[in-house]
């Protein structure tokens, strides 16, 4: 069901991330952010806070038009206006958000479509048929599973960013949830000993060294990505052990169970990202960049 | 006299009254958040009923708790110029029915649903940050609230969840909107989404 493409793509991801992926816009607010961060920030607003100031529009031609255009009658009221304006904006400045290019915009905006149909036409009402067959608690149970078999990916990648504390914490949670969480069914690590979930990717890995994200992509069925997370994807994708299951046909059925399971868990915080958004396609890109800012920086 | 002296100033605390002290921000958001918990658990409200009483109540709370001019004007950012007086009236109140059919509708929802006052940070000088986590069944979900401090009182004006700011994510929606269309063609999306075109 999840097809080639999917497999291919949702390789290395970690699995509470492809899934989030998967569901595409499952994603948004407590979801979909696994992903997105830009290193790239354009500051937009913050780029223009005084009449003289004009936009550097190196990569911001069309914003230019943001820079206010001062009339000399009204020059003065302009100016106190802009100078409260000023105040504002470098109050927030620090959390501006982050910006990406999106030269693939029709390309993206096709398989935003795509996702959305995929969303609402199959994966909604397939998860929500076997949400209806089997209780939340086992649903929790086998999400908690398939987090805790992806663990190589986090403990790599923790390691990778020279984050010891957070690796030994993986492995703490693999020994502690194979065994006394039943094969990592439970999440005894967490919920007894308090020791957190903390996602890690080569993603976030690139990010933490310095590399932006080049630009805003958009895979089918795998939804929101940008060209370093795409290839953070592949990467991780080696460290997946599910991956390495044969036939490649039960390595995707698996994956795309998984999916399921976990769209199951996640009903409506798609529809609720949809339903606040004035423009959903925009807003989708920027929760995905502003998120993967914060996995970056955490 | 030790006695006294700590006698007469809890009766001057007692008699004098603070009105232009709100407290501590983080007193304030958890005040205001432990009343949307408790009208979400009061199981005196039920079916459809209750539903829109419930809806009322965290309305007016949230009446309290935002400050929807501030929110507006920084979603704007420099947009906000290009608005006149009216039309930033306007853009204040259709935002505000968005945030509340987005948001506040969306709270009735919940009701298994924790939440932790982690801590408080300095933004700035008048603006700050309460960070707060929903403990759900199925994950934890950081939610921090920037609040700014007006006329004595602590006002909601962002509300940052898993790391992605409401404020930035629709100003990245509406710049977008702007870079093609007048302040009015704005508004006029907004109308039809809020319900009042």
């Amino acid at each position: 069901m999840a097809g080639h493409k999917a497999f291919l793509w949702g390789k290395g991801e970690e699995l509470t991330m492809k899934l989030r992926k998967f569901s595409i816009g499952v994603v948004v607010i407590s979801v979909l952010f696994l992903f997105g961060c830009a290193h790239n920030s354009v500051r937009q607003d913050s780029q223009a806070p005084v009449v003289t100031a004009a936009v550097s529009d190196q990569n911001q031609e069309t914003k230019s038009t943001q820079a206010p255009q001062i009339q000399p009658d009204t020059a003065k009221e302009t100016e106190i206006k802009l100078a409260e304006d000023k105040e504002d904006i470098t109050e927030e400045g620090e959390e501006e958000a982050p910006q990406i290019a999106d030269p693939f915009y029709i390309w993206n905006k096709g398989w935003y479509y795509f996702n959305d149909k995929f969303y609402f036409w199959l994966l909604k009402p397939v998860s929500k048929g076997y949400s209806f067959i089997f209780p939340e608690i086992a649903r929790i149970g086998v999400s908690n599973f398939f987090y805790n078999i992806t663990t190589p990916i986090r403990f790599v990648n923790s390691i990778l960013q020279f984050k010891m504390k957070d690796a030994g914490n993986e492995l703490l949670r693999l020994v502690i949830n194979s065994t006394v969480g039943v094969g990592g069914l439970g999440d005894f690590a967490k919920g007894q000993l308090d020791i957190k979930r903390k996602n890690e990717d080569l993603g976030q890995t690139f990010g933490a060294y310095g590399v932006g994200h080049g630009f805003y992509l958009v895979w089918p069925i795998l939804g929101p990505s940008s060209l370093r997370d795409t290839v953070g994807l592949v990467g991780d994708g080696f460290l997946n052990p599910i991956n390495y299951i044969r036939p490649v046909e039960t390595s995707i059925a698996i994956t795309a169970y998984d999916t399921v399971n976990y769209t199951s868990l996640h009903i409506g915080d798609y529809e609720d990202i949809i339903e606040a958004a004035v423009d959903p396609y925009i807003s989708i890109r920027d929760a995905y960049v502003q998120n993967r800012k914060k996995k970056v920086d955490e | 006299m030790k006695k006294q002296f700590f006698g007469l100033i809890l009766v001057l605390l007692l008699i004098v009254p603070f009105p232009a002290y709100a407290g501590p921000p983080l007193d304030t958001v958890k005040g205001h958040i432990n009343k949307v918990l408790d009208v979400l658990s009061d199981s005196s409200l039920k079916g459809e009923s209750g539903k829109s009483a419930k809806k009322a109540k965290i309305r007016s709370i949230s009446e309290k708790m935002f400050d929807y001019n501030e929110l507006s004007r920084r979603t704007l950012g420099q947009n906000w110029n290009k608005f006149n007086n009216e039309q930033q009236k306007e853009f204040t109140e259709l935002y505000k029915c968005i945030l509340e059919d987005a948001y506040a509708d969306k709270l009735i929802t919940y009701t298994d649903e924790k939440v932790l006052f982690n801590k408080e940070t300095i933004l700035s000088e008048k603006t700050c940050e309460i960070q707060t986590t929903i403990i759900t069944k199925k994950a934890d979900i950081p939610i921090h609230y920037r609040v700014i401090q007006k006329e004595g009182e602590w006002r909601v004006y962002d509300i940052v969840i898993e790391g992605v700011s409401l404020v930035n994510n629709y100003r990245t929606q509406f710049r977008e909107i702007l870079a093609s269309k007048s302040p009015d063609g704005l508004l006029d999306i907004l109308r039809k989404k809020v319900g009042r075109a």
